[in-house]
């Protein structure tokens, strides 16, 4: 088969399960034939995009497949196209996105087994309709085509969040996911209006990007796609949305809201990077609110007691480093790190999946020495947990020293002390997890915890492998985009290990050497942060400026557009009521109006004439 | 005296006003009728003194579809007539008003 084809089946087979499924209620809401025919796309997507990536790994630094249809032509001049455009950054996603999503589907026909079929059914078919936006976005060769699909993952995710759309907090969390990401995309719009005023094109392409650096709107279009990048990777300060995003099922947050949809953010940044790259300006403001947010989402994962909340806050602060490293100029580092955040931070959801599945509930102390209980979770999530904190050897350990390395040598020192701080920080809260979750005395949900079945364990070993080896190929990884990359043991990644060590050390002290001790001392910090101001001054805002000026908006739109509306249609009542007795009804009458009118057209012909 | 254009033209605007004050004054709707098929004849002598005149024979063909035309008017309209006596029990216009605002 063609690149072309395969790409084709790659995103749009899901597309067509997502249509059947809902236009055919009957095939979803049986359950399990939806999730089969969703898994079997997943498993097509999969493979379509493995073989893409063995086309890639023979040509490397090509593009393999660069196939646009016309749409909106005019003038003879393309408009707008959309199609495929499968080079060493796209198609290493692809396979990231499918593999991921295929494992996720495979890990929720065991998670979501309990569920009533007709709910079975509708989560794995907004699955689908997510893996074909999300593919759609990976492989989009313009702005236009990746704003679309940029929409449409925005929409599965709602779908998703609220999913258990009959809990008030969950309809509560998803409008509130939708919003503010919206918000955002309000950014990318912009942007992507004023680029194609500028440039007459929707490309990220170097000459669009002269063009546009030449126009002098380069920081405008660039700080504006950035807005957006904030909203969908979730960068203080619109990071709001993605904690509550956790009200979705586990392996939703798995998928969505840690491996892949989070990530668009930065893959629009590694993918318009010459847009970035064309203003300092810009980069460096990415550089400062990455660092900050790795910062910040760091400490506040610290001090969570639900471990749900804790990965989400641990995504928000990686996905803090991975704009951060953008903010150099090079997608090798944050491009790198998506990668392997992808796989490892995918399995930490679906373990603490697994964990949940067991003991019924998000509360870190409903948990606790599960490790007997559930060896291959346990184990998986501590092989994830050691990849996030960047124990030497595994995923996370590669890609984050890159990231540090790369800040050091853009002598952005600020972001580079928040990524060091925030390393340490990161294996203290893994560390704090796992020694409370899996080891010391059980809480009485966790005694009669057992392991999940297979459809939920074999994902996480292979993530699990996956955590462990991707590390190893950054150089290929590097090579397929024609980036250059070698691993050398540096001072910073020496100092990142060794303040790794320290934090699970720190975390053994305090929650594993013995257990059961709680840091009563720093309560009333962890509260701060906790219920914490940043929630309290969107709602602040909110309140008073949006609500306010809705009010007038709304004053304006009740007595002066619907006033307009209403006095027009009083005066035709009133004309009406008026102009009746004109008819009266006699043949006669209408007659004589007629001549009359006659008349008075030839008078006007003959006084023109 | 050979007639002139000018006399058929004024013969024919002669019917024409007379066609018209019948359709305006009459209160029956057979007078009425009546009046509608005078102006139209008057406007068919106006076509074929035309035609007589110019020597082309585009009028004629005019005329004659006016006249067929006029005979399908009369057609429909004595049906209409007709309708109106069943329904009122009299062909006076004035009876019908019932489209009166």
């Amino acid at each position: 088969m063609s690149a072309l084809n395969l790409a084709c089946v790659a995103v749009f087979l899901p597309v067509c399960v997502a249509g059947i499924l809902w236009v055919i209620p009957a095939l979803r809401t049986r359950g399990r034939i939806g999730a089969f025919l969703s898994v079997l796309a997943a498993l097509a997507s999969t493979a379509s995009a493995l073989i893409l990536f063995g086309m890639q790994r023979a040509a490397p630094n090509t593009v393999i497949l660069d196939a646009q249809a016309r749409w909106l032509t005019r003038e003879g001049r393309s408009m707008a196209d959309v199609g495929f455009y499968l080079d060493g950054v796209s198609t290493s996603m692809l396979v990231v996105v499918c593999v991921v999503a295929l494992l996720v589907q495979i890990f929720s026909l065991g998670y979501m087994a309990d569920e009533p079929p007709a709910a079975f059914g509708r989560y794995f078919t907004y699955h689908s309709l997510f893996l074909f936006s999300m593919a759609g976005l990976v492989v989009a060769p313009n702005l236009l085509q990746l704003f679309m699909c940029w929409e449409l993952v925005g929409l599965a995710s709602y779908l998703l969040i609220g999913f258990y759309f009959k809990k008030p907090s969950a309809a509560r969390a998803a409008v509130k996911a939708f919003w503010v990401t919206k918000f955002a995309d309000m950014g990318l719009l912009l942007g992507i209006i004023i680029l194609y005023a500028q440039t007459g094109s929707f490309s990220w392409g170097p000459e669009a990007v002269a063009t546009l650096t030449a126009s002098g709107a380069a920081t405008a279009v660039g700080l504006l796609l950035f807005l957006a990048i904030m909203g969908k990777s979730a960068q203080f300060p619109l990071h709001l949305w993605l904690p509550d995003a956790m009200e979705g099922p586990t392996p939703v947050s798995a998928l969505l809201h840690a491996a892949t949809m989070v990530a668009a953010g930065v893959y629009l940044g590694v993918r318009a990077m010459p847009v970035f790259a064309a203003s300092d300006q810009t980069l460096w403001v990415m550089a400062h609110i990455g660092g900050f947010t790795a910062l910040f989402a760091a400490c506040v994962a610290v001090v969570q007691t639900d471990i749900k909340k804790v990965l989400a806050y641990s995504t928000c602060s990686q996905l803090g480093y991975m704009v951060a490293a953008l903010g150099t100029g090079e997608i090798v580092g944050a491009y790198f790190h998506l990668t392997t955040h992808a796989y490892f931070k995918a399995l930490l959801f679906l373990a603490a999946g697994s964990v949940i599945h067991g003991v019924h509930s998000n509360q870190l102390q409903d948990m606790g020495g599960l490790f007997g209980k559930m060896k291959i979770t346990a184990i998986t999530f501590i092989i994830g947990a050691l990849a996030l904190a960047g124990f030497p050897g595994t995923a996370g350990f590669f890609s984050k020293d890159l990231i540090l390395e790369q800040l050091l040598h853009a002598e952005l020192f600020f972001p580079y002390a928040c990524g060091m701080t925030a390393a340490f920080l990161t294996a203290f809260y893994m560390g704090r997890v796992v020694f409370l979750a899996f080891f010391g005395p059980p809480s009485e949900a966790a005694q009669e915890a057992h392991e999940s079945g297979f459809p939920m364990t074999i994902p996480l070993v292979l993530l699990a492998a996956l955590s462990l080896g991707i590390g190893f190929f950054g150089t290929q990884l590097a090579g397929l985009y024609g980036a250059e990359y070698h691993f050398h043991l540096s001072p910073t990644g020496i100092v990142a290990s060794a303040l790794g060590f320290l934090g699970i050390g720190l975390a053994w002290m305090a929650f594993g050497r013995r257990p059961g001790m709680n840091l009563s001392a720093f309560q009333p910090i962890g509260n701060i942060i906790r219920y914490g101001a940043t929630d309290r001054i969107f709602k602040a805002v909110y309140e008073r400026i949006i609500l306010g000026a809705s009010a007038v908006l709304s004053w304006i739109d009740r007595y002066l557009i619907d006033g307009l509306m209403n006095w027009s249609a009083y005066i035709t009542v009133v004309g009406g009521r008026e102009l009746r007795g004109s008819q009266t009804g006699r043949i006669m009458d209408y007659v004589y109006f007629l001549v009359f009118g006659l008349l008075v057209l030839s008078a006007s012909g003959w006084i023109g004439q | 005296m050979i007639p002139t254009l000018q006399s058929y033209l004024l013969l024919g605007s002669g019917i024409f006003c007379l066609g018209l004050f019948a359709a305006l004054s009459r209160r029956n709707a057979v007078g009425l009728l009546v009046g509608i098929e005078l102006m139209a004849n008057g406007v068919n002598l106006n076509l074929v003194a035309f035609s007589r005149f110019t020597g082309l024979i585009d009028y004629q063909v005019f005329a004659l579809f006016s006249i067929a035309l006029t005979v399908a008017e009369v057609v429909v309209g004595l049906a209409i007539v007709i309708l109106i006596f069943r329904h009122h029990r009299g062909i006076d216009t004035d009876l019908v008003s019932e489209f009166e605002g």
